[in-house]
């Protein structure tokens, strides 16, 4: 019977095979643990993002939507930073599953380590200030994810809730304003005894949120009027100081 | 030579990557366990499973300086040569309906599976054995795979672990679903009247 191991060895000696080197393994054993610890860090940058916008979902709107709790809620969950907290939660668990000892761990556990590690992050990245800045560049330079971030702001487009959002086009009065909504209507806006919040002042092309009453059609008495969005750079405490001019 | 007889296969391991003849050592150490690993999980001539070992022995040369010491060098031989047989498989669909394992195996297999199966003087009937054989081929091939390894090649459920790079529950969730699953074929064989007390 033939010799089958004496075989192959004539056959490594004969095709001068060697070993793959030491650093290769290195370096396969280093890419895998970046491409990991690279997934958890973008996680965590989407879970800061989600922590963000989840901070400033101006929850106390609730209240005005009481028909459609759920529909606000919809409204205020980050899908999109969720589905890429997810897609990288997968990239970590594939890459993780493919370290020299991952394979001992089940997809649960991985899951559930690799979430945890990106909401740590995320909350890391959060406190310091910079899920905010990445919103802002997000939203200037992707003008589909400004889209998507507009598009939220549809939940102010329901005056009979007592939830208004628009331009003002003409300063009637100290006391009423013309205001384009962002189906293009015309509203008079009672302003006699509205809070304005983040320093802002009745002035001309403005986009406003209000929160108020419809008192007839076309006809709406403000309570309180906020800035249509906040602006980069003013941190929490300056959170509402924005005039933005469209 | 009777020292290398009684060398850690860790320690041929180092040596093999200086002088390839030690590599002989170790290759003549799992030849025949390797071999019969082939034959038990495929259909395949002895050629063929030659020319399968073959490939096994080269990617092992090859990937020496990635064995991890912290990891039994069988348990990693192993899962070189499961790695080739599914390459095997994909290629060209090695495992067709009748596995070939000779009586011993399926005796020992079932033994183990359920020790209330009686086998003595049932495979005596060559009749049974052929029916026997066939309620095996009719198991998954995760299911056949991995009651082989645990009581055909008597290996631990940590090293079964580190062959099918599976956490150890799962090996343990799937040795019972694959012995569960035996014993359904098996009564659909009527097997259960002749094997099982």
């Amino acid at each position: 019977m033939a010799d089958i191991s004496k075989d192959i060895l004539e056959k490594i000696k004969k095709e001068k095979m060697r070993p793959y080197p030491k650093q290769y393994f290195l370096l396969k054993r280093s890419v895998v643990w970046a491409v990991f610890g690279l997934s958890i860090f973008l996680g965590s940058i989407a879970c800061a993002i989600t922590l963000f916008q989840l901070r400033y979902a101006q929850w106390d709107l609730y209240k005005h939507l009481t028909h459609s709790l759920t529909e606000f809620v919809l409204l205020v969950i980050p899908f999109f930073w969720l589905t890429f907290l997810l897609g990288f939660t997968w990239l970590a668990y594939y890459y993780f599953r493919r370290t020299e000892r991952g394979y001992q761990y089940t997809a649960i556990w991985i899951v559930l380590s690799s979430i945890a590690l990106s909401i740590i992050g995320g909350g890391l990245l959060y406190s310091t200030g910079l899920s905010e800045k990445l919103e802002f560049v997000f939203q200037e330079n992707l003008p589909f994810y400004k889209k998507l971030q507009e598009s939220k702001q549809k939940v102010w487009m329901s005056p009979e809730h007592g939830l208004l959002a628009g331009k003002i086009i003409k300063i009637i009065s100290d006391q009423k304003v013309e205001l384009k909504d962002l189906k293009g209507s015309i509203w008079i806006i009672d302003i006699a005894d509205t809070i304005w919040r983040g320093r802002l002042r009745p002035v001309k092309d403005l986009k406003i949120k209000i929160l108020g009453k419809m008192q007839a059609q076309n006809q709406f008495k403000a309570d309180e009027i906020r800035p249509w969005k906040r602006r980069r750079g003013s941190g929490k405490k300056h959170y509402f100081r924005c005039i933005e001019k469209k | 030579m009777n020292d290398y007889k009684n060398m850690p296969d860790e320690q041929l391991v180092q040596l093999s990557l200086n002088n390839q003849d030690y590599f002989y050592y170790l290759m003549k150490r799992y030849e025949i366990k390797l071999l019969r690993y082939i034959k038990r999980l495929t259909t395949v001539s002895q050629e063929e499973a030659k020319d399968i070992i073959q490939e096994i022995f080269i990617k092992v040369y090859r990937n020496l300086n990635g064995f991890n010491p912290k990891l039994k060098f069988s348990s990693w031989i192993y899962r070189i040569a499961h790695n080739e047989i599914i390459n095997q498989y994909r290629k060209t669909k090695l495992c067709s309906s009748i596995i070939p394992l000779n009586i011993e195996d399926e005796a020992n297999l079932i033994d183990a599976i359920n020790d209330s199966i009686e086998i003595d003087g049932a495979y005596e009937n060559l009749e049974t054995a052929e029916r026997v054989r066939k309620a095996l081929s009719e198991l998954p091939d995760k299911y056949r795979e991995i009651l082989v390894l645990r009581y055909l090649e008597d290996k631990s459920y940590e090293e079964i672990s580190d062959i099918l790079r599976k956490p150890p529950g799962t090996v343990a969730t799937q040795i019972n679903r694959a012995k569960a699953s035996f014993k359904k074929i098996a009564w659909r064989h009527q097997l259960d009247k002749e094997l099982i007390k």
